[in-house]
């Protein structure tokens, strides 16, 4: 299918999905136009999000909590800040309990899948999806969109790895084992260290080190989207 | 839908004014922030209208400057800025830049006012005007009346009226315990048929080692007592008592004459008891006819701040009683001298100068005085007899802790030991020649009280000054320009004083950056007026009533002193209670983050009226 994507841009792929779907949460969020590519970076709207999951297998592992905020004008709002606890088919490995805390009795109180997975959509409808190394929140959240309604998502993405990685070579730095990470990319920018591994918390602190790289951004112009985003 | 935002609602717990919030309204707050980022050397991109958001900074550092660019304030992690954070509404108008890299936290004005509305506690921290957040704060502090200060240098024979109730100790718990029912007694002694002390039983010892332990009542008393309680003398001053009872956090204390019992002090006695003079300690010192005795005396001046401190005496009365012991002191060394070298050849008045004259003495004083003498001075004929007077008294101050004054303004140099005719010369040199450093040297000398001898010879060169300095605009420009001498820091970053200009220091001078310039512009309003007051909260009311100064800014500038003057009794207190010598030097570290805010807008007011006095007289 990745041949699709030099051929047609994303919004051309977006009205042919919406074209094909039936109705479902992910139509209603096709049928939203995807942010301007040459918009000013601060006319759009991001959402930051993070998953807790069972494991790194997108193809095997599940959503274990959702956790976004908005990004607006170079603030982010905490008032539009959601976490939701989602309900996996599987039992918790007792692996990746001991990373995010989150344990079978207390998932077992939260939403299913079914359930969680259109707010998320409806809140990124018409905006642009933020996370520090975002292929992975993209990739689950796109399989997760397979499994229940057989089709994939796609969107435009902002991954903030991406942009350190950018960084680094516009600087012509090495980058050693470690830099990357979240708080290791945090840390160059001042900002403070937070407990990680709570989906919210993470989400916050990948839209704080947004606003801290295009703050650091050489040059006197303003970004576009289009010089922040992944080419997906 | 649950938020998860704890990390962000700890952060606000630990920091104030939010440390006030209950615990429902805390978890709601990080909703309702906004987050920003400011790399460094940055503006804000609101300065020139900080005024409808409140900014939290959560890490980093900002810095605000006026529209001159003059360095304002630097706020540190955990510092606001913003809507409703300062009394000033220029203040919405400064500049803010990041000089780290910054994370802010960012809470819209409508939601403060809200919160504000919603808790009273959180309210209080955002007032619009900044005098009424200081008085409110002040009279948190102070608000013990002169009666209760007063209380505290009586003998506590004086105090215990009753003759003691005591019980032999055979006698049973319940026949005790009748005993002070009837007496009425929250306490009783027990004591053997000699009147010795065995021990003491309390109403709560009744209850806790009798009742609850459901003891037998008819056990001898002497089964439950405290044997050999802790006890004063019936000789020791009334503070001496609170301080013990204050230190080992109790409420009776068996009062001994020698062997005996005498009597019973409880907390109650205390507070009790008012007396209308704090002549006790100060009959004493008239009773003593050696240095050495005096020095007994004056070393118990750091156990009385400290009991003015417990008893939450206003900095002011403090003052007062304090330098009411100096005054003791130099008139009894006075009394002492003229009894050894004989009665004066001709008249002459010791004057106090400086933080004496003001009444505004602390634990850690050195001594300012001069002498007039009479115009029939005559160096040949007298000059020994006074040489010998100034150094018996000046020699005995310092034996008695106030040490010989740096600056050698004392009575024991020859040239502040003159006729009246000299020093109207002084005096006159000094307003109509003035020069800027022999300004900064003598204006102690325009805080004058006679304190022994020839008052007429102080009226007389009081009335020759101030006739010369009554609005004398050359005089008091120079005046201005002494005052403007001391500036008051822009307030705390960190663990740092932060100094005009952008420099730090470690620790906080609360003299000379707190009371100093306050002390000074009031001398410049008093010298202007013409007033004779001297003390400075005096001279603050008089000069507002004459119309000197504005009588809002008189009213901020006495609230300012109470309040500095108030945090560094405080600090001399705990450098007491710790065994150290005190001083005024203070670690930012030491302070509450209230007591910084407080003692920010304290600041505030003595650089605006600074500011005011140089446009009125420096222009």
């Amino acid at each position: 299918m990745s041949i699709w994507k030099y051929l047609f841009n994303l919004e051309e792929r977006r009205n042919w999905w919406m074209r094909k779907m039936p109705d479902c949460p992910l139509r209603d969020y096709y049928e939203v136009d995807f942010p301007d590519k040459d918009s000013d970076w601060r006319q759009v709207d991001y959402i930051a999000v993070d998953y807790e999951t069972t494991g790194l297998d997108q193809k095997n592992d599940q959503i274990l909590s959702i956790g976004y905020t908005t990004v607006r004008g170079s603030r982010i709002y905490l008032d539009e800040a959601v976490h939701i606890l989602t309900k996996p088919t599987v039992d918790i490995p007792e692996s990746s309990a001991v990373v995010h805390g989150i344990l079978d009795d207390q998932a077992a109180r939260a939403k299913p899948i079914e359930e969680a997975l259109p707010i998320l959509l409806s809140a990124l409808a018409g905006k642009v999806m933020l996370a520090h190394h975002a292929a992975i929140e993209y990739h689950f959240l796109s399989n997760a969109c397979r499994y229940l309604y057989g089709y994939p998502f796609i969107g435009p993405v902002v991954d903030t790895l991406a942009l350190e990685v950018r960084s680094f070579r516009n600087r012509d730095k090495a980058i050693q084992a470690g830099d990357l990470r979240l708080a290791a990319a945090r840390a160059r920018y001042g900002l403070p260290r937070y407990p990680a591994h709570n989906a919210l918390t993470d989400a916050i602190a990948a839209g704080e080190l947004f606003l801290a790289q295009v703050a650091y951004r050489e040059g006197k112009r303003q970004p576009r989207l289009k010089d922040l985003t992944v080419i997906s | 839908m649950d938020i998860e935002l704890l990390e962000i609602r700890d952060f606000l717990a630990a920091h104030h004014p939010f440390d006030q919030l209950p615990t429902d309204a805390l978890s709601a707050l990080p909703a309702k922030l906004q987050i920003r980022y400011f790399r460094r050397d940055s503006t804000i991109p609101e300065s020139g209208n900080l005024n409808n958001d409140l900014y939290l900074v959560r890490t980093g550092a900002v810095e605000l400057r006026d529209t001159e660019g003059e360095l304002l304030a630097r706020l540190g992690e955990g510092d606001v800025c913003g809507y409703r954070t300062s009394s000033y509404d220029e203040l919405a108008e400064h500049h803010g830049s990041a000089i780290e890299d910054t994370l802010i936290y960012q809470l819209p004005a409508k939601e403060v006012d809200d919160l504000c509305l919603r808790y009273p506690p959180f309210a209080y921290f955002f007032v619009s005007e900044g005098g009424n957040r200081r008085r409110d704060a002040f009279s948190n502090i102070g608000q013990a009346d002169s009666a209760q200060v007063n209380q505290m240098t009586v003998p506590i024979g004086d105090i215990i009226h009753k003759a003691p109730i005591s019980m032999p100790p055979t006698a049973t718990i319940r026949e005790t315990a009748e005993v002070m029912s009837n007496e009425r007694v929250s306490s009783i002694l027990i004591a053997d048929a000699g009147g010795a002390l065995l021990g003491i039983v309390t109403d709560r010892d009744l209850r806790g080692r009798v009742v609850a332990k459901a003891l037998d009542y008819n056990l001898p008393i002497a089964e439950i007592m405290t044997r050999s309680p802790l006890t004063v003398d019936i000789d020791d001053y009334a503070f001496e008592a609170q301080l013990m009872m204050a230190r080992q956090n109790i409420h009776h204390l068996p009062v001994m004459n020698g062997e005996r019992v005498a009597g019973m002090l409880t907390a109650t006695d205390l507070t009790k008891h008012h007396t209308t003079s704090a002549v006790y300690l100060v009959s004493d010192i008239f009773k003593q006819t050696q240095i050495e005795s005096l020095q007994e005396i004056s070393a118990k001046v750091p156990q009385l701040l400290l009991s003015l401190a417990s008893a939450e005496a206003t900095a002011d009365s403090a003052g007062h009683v304090i330098t009411a012991v100096t005054d003791a002191i130099t008139t009894r060394l006075l009394q002492l001298a003229e009894q050894k070298l004989g009665a004066p050849p001709v008249p002459y008045a010791w004057i106090a100068a400086g933080s004496q004259a003001r009444n505004e003495q602390t634990a850690k004083s050195d001594q300012d005085n001069c002498m007039i003498i009479d115009d029939g001075y005559d160096e040949k004929l007298h000059g020994e007899y006074f040489r010998e007077l100034a150094r018996f008294v000046c020699d005995g101050l310092d034996a008695c802790g106030y040490i010989y004054c740096p600056g050698e303004m004392m009575a024991i140099t020859d040239q502040w030991r003159q006729p009246l005719k000299t020093w109207k010369r002084y005096f006159h040199k000094w307003i109509e020649q003035p020069e800027p450093k022999a300004l900064m040297l003598t204006c102690v000398f325009f805080d004058l009280r006679c304190i022994y001898g020839e008052k007429n010879l102080f009226r007389d060169i009081r009335e020759y000054l101030l006739q010369k300095t009554r609005g004398n605009r050359i005089f008091l420009a120079y005046m201005a320009g002494n005052a403007l001498s001391h500036q008051p820091p822009l307030g705390f970053f960190r663990n740092f004083v932060l100094i005009k200009g952008g420099e730090h220091d470690h620790t906080f001078d609360m003299k000379h950056t707190g009371i100093v310039p306050i002390v000074d512009l009031a001398r410049v309003y008093a010298l202007a007026a013409g007033s004779e007051a001297v003390n400075t909260l005096s001279r603050l009311e008089a000069v507002a009533e004459g119309g000197e100064v504005s009588e809002n800014g008189a009213r901020d500038l006495r609230d300012a002193l109470e309040f500095v003057s108030a945090i560094r009794i405080e600090h001399q207190a705990k450098q007491i209670r710790a065994g150290l010598k005190a001083d005024n030097f203070m670690s930012p570290d030491d302070l509450s983050h209230f007591e910084r805010n407080q003692l920010k807008d304290a600041f505030a007011v003595v650089r605006t009226m600074q500011n005011v006095l140089s446009q009125r007289y420096q222009r």
